[in-house]
Parts: C-alpha cells; structure tokens; sequence
C-alpha cells in the first residue's frame, strides 16, 4: 500500500511538475535547498524504518519543518548577505551520506548473513 | 488499517511534492541557463543586476511619493496666498518647460524601426538597414524645426541637456538604453509636424532603408524626465 502510494505520488508529481509553469528564476536559491532539506528528510526516514523506531508524525514534521526552516536560512543569508544556505547543504549531504552508510551496512550485513548460510547449507549437504 | 491509509495518503502526498519540485526546479534551471549561459560567474552577474534593479526600482517608487507629498504640501502652503499662487504657477511652468512634467496635446507620434525583411546577402550592407543615433538625432532636429514643444523617445523625454548616443549595438537616450522600434513623441501642431514626412525631406530618405511610420493624434502623451538635472558649474552673470 505504501509502496503503491509512493510510485504513484512520484508520477504524479513528475507530471505536474513538466505542466507545471517554472518559477521566477530569482527564487530557484529557495526551492533548491528546500528540495534538498526534503531530500534529506526522505533518506531519515527509511534509516528510522530500517531500525525499526520510525515516527510517522516525527517524519512529517522533519519533511516540511526542515524545508522551510532552510528557505528562512536562505532568506536570512541574502538580507545578510552571507552565504548561509552554503552551511545547511554541507549538513544536510554530510547527513545524507551518512544516512546512506548505514542503510548500505544494513543491506549488506544482511546479503552477508544469507550467503553465510547457504554456505552451511551446502557444506551439511556434502558432509551427508 | 485506517491509521496504514493515512500514513500511505501523507506519503503520496510528500512524494507528489518532492518530485514536482524537483521536476520544476530543473525545468527552471535549464531554461534560465539557456538565456544566461552556464558559468557560475555569469550567473551571480545576473543575480547582481536583478538586485540592483529592484533597488533602483524601489528607490525611484520612494522618490515619486516624495514628489507627490513635495507636491501638496506646496498647493496647501499656496492655497490663501495670492503671491505665492503667482509662484507656485511659474514654477509649474518652469518645470513644463524644464521636461519635469507629463504633458499631453495634440502631434504626432512617428515610428522608426529596423528593417529586418531584407534578406543581407542581396543587400550588401546590412549596416544601412537598421535605424542609428544619427537618424533618431535628425528627426528630433526635424520636429524641433517644425514647432514640437514637448519630445520623448520611447519613454525617455529630450530635455535641454539630453544625449543620443551609440553605444554598439544599442542606442541611449539620458543614458538609458533603447532598443527598436523606436517610438518618438511629439507634441505640437500636428499638421506641421506631420510635414517632415514631406517628400525630400529626411525621413523620406529613411524610408528607403528602414521601415517607418508616422500619424497624427490629437492626443498624444510625452513622459516626464526622470534623471535630475544639475546645475553645478551654471552661475548667474553679476
């Protein structure tokens, strides 16, 4: 069901977002970190899944309230004329990388532990 | 098993969100590369004429309700006065004079464009085919000549100290550039001004090279001189 709602979430948006009209170029900063922020989120989230202590409601926040705290940062930046949202892409990445990390030691212990077994497997097999 | 649906509807919905995102932002990008080009140092150019545009534009809104409010405070101060009213209409029509106002009346509006229907390897000189600093002076010279009180190019009025100048492949006019069709203003008596179109004159001549336009109105609107006109090295003979 989740599965099925995200592919056709995914679609959806493809489609909308070509027909969509493109947005004043002066805002590109904006959405540009915000995508990254939900970006990062989305990755959160199938680490808390993978470790079973997934929050659905810590999940939403996270996705919407990371996204717009970073379009605030980059506001904040430009009046500031500081390039702050420079910061909140090396964290966000820097957490997206690690993020990924886990979820491929997972996989791959995971594959590890199969194949150990199979292993055994066939080695009763030949001592039969 | 309602709890699962929520949570599945809330997924899509982000997905939705993320994807068409994401699928705007590159449409955007891409299309803004294209008229841009795609150096970092092009592109952070741009940011910085759109920044400086929108503080211009900014500026000049604040200057206009400064002139507006200058404005009625002066008609209140001059309301009971009888000599100051005196004053008040000099310095109104000082200011006519000068191109500080927005003027409208009866003249002409004549319209000078490139000509870009003939094909340039027939031709020979492209050059002679589009309109120059040179064409735009002599037909203002012309108007002046018969009668015009009051002149703009595209939005930029001719004041007493107004330049036309070539810059390459642009012309200005007080320093702001214009591109084709050019659109001249002019107010006046429109039968005389509509007499430089006469046959020897010059944009007559015009007429073989670029493509031109001129008609009569009785209503004809000349924008005011936005710039500030100094008056440093101008002194009063004693």
């Amino acid at each position: 069901m989740i599965v099925l709602s995200i592919i056709i979430g995914c679609l959806v948006g493809i489609i909308l977002g070509v027909f969509a009209p493109t947005i004043s170029y002066a805002y590109t900063d904006y959405l540009a970190i915000s995508i990254v922020a939900a970006l990062d989120s989305v990755f959160g989230g199938i680490v808390a899944t993978l470790k079973n202590n997934f929050n659905f409601k810590v999940f939403v926040t996270g996705f919407f309230g990371n996204a717009i705290l970073s379009i605030l940062l980059t506001l904040l930046g430009n009046k500031l004329d500081v390039d702050i949202y420079l910061a909140a892409i090396v964290v966000f990445v820097g957490r997206m990388f690690n993020n990924l990390t886990i979820i491929r030691r997972h996989y791959l212990e995971k594959w590890e532990q199969t194949e150990a077994k199979n292993k055994a497997k066939l080695e009763e097999k030949k001592s039969e | 098993m309602k709890n699962k649906m929520q949570v599945a509807i809330s997924i899509g919905i982000m997905c939705v969100l993320l994807t068409g995102a994401i699928v705007v932002q590159i449409n955007t990008i891409s299309k803004g590369a294209q008229i841009v080009g795609t150096s970092y140092a092009e592109q952070s150019l741009k940011d910085a004429v759109l920044k400086w545009k929108e503080n211009y534009e900014n500026m000049y809104n604040t200057l206009e309700k400064t002139k507006n409010d200058l404005e009625k405070v002066r008609q209140e101060t001059t309301k009971e006065n009888d000599s100051s009213n005196e004053l008040e209409e000099k310095l109104a029509n000082a200011n006519k004079l000068l191109g500080l106002t927005e003027l409208t009346g009866s003249g002409v509006i004549v319209t000078l464009a490139d000509n870009d229907t003939i094909d340039v390897s027939i031709v020979g000189n492209a050059n002679d085919y589009v309109v120059h600093d040179g064409d735009l002076m002599e037909i203002v010279n012309e108007l002046k000549n018969a009668g015009a009180e009051a002149i703009s190019i595209n939005g930029q009025r001719i004041t007493s100290i107004t330049a036309i100048s070539c810059q390459g492949t642009v012309i200005t006019v007080n320093g702001e550039k214009i591109n084709s069709p050019f659109v001249i203003k002019a107010i006046g008596n429109s039968e005389s001004l509509s007499a430089i179109s006469r046959p020897g004159g010059y944009l007559e001549l015009l007429k073989n090279y670029v493509i031109t336009n001129i008609e009569k109105s009785s209503n004809v609107t000349v924008e005011k001189y936005n710039g500030v006109i100094s008056s440093k090295y101008m002194k009063n003979v004693q």
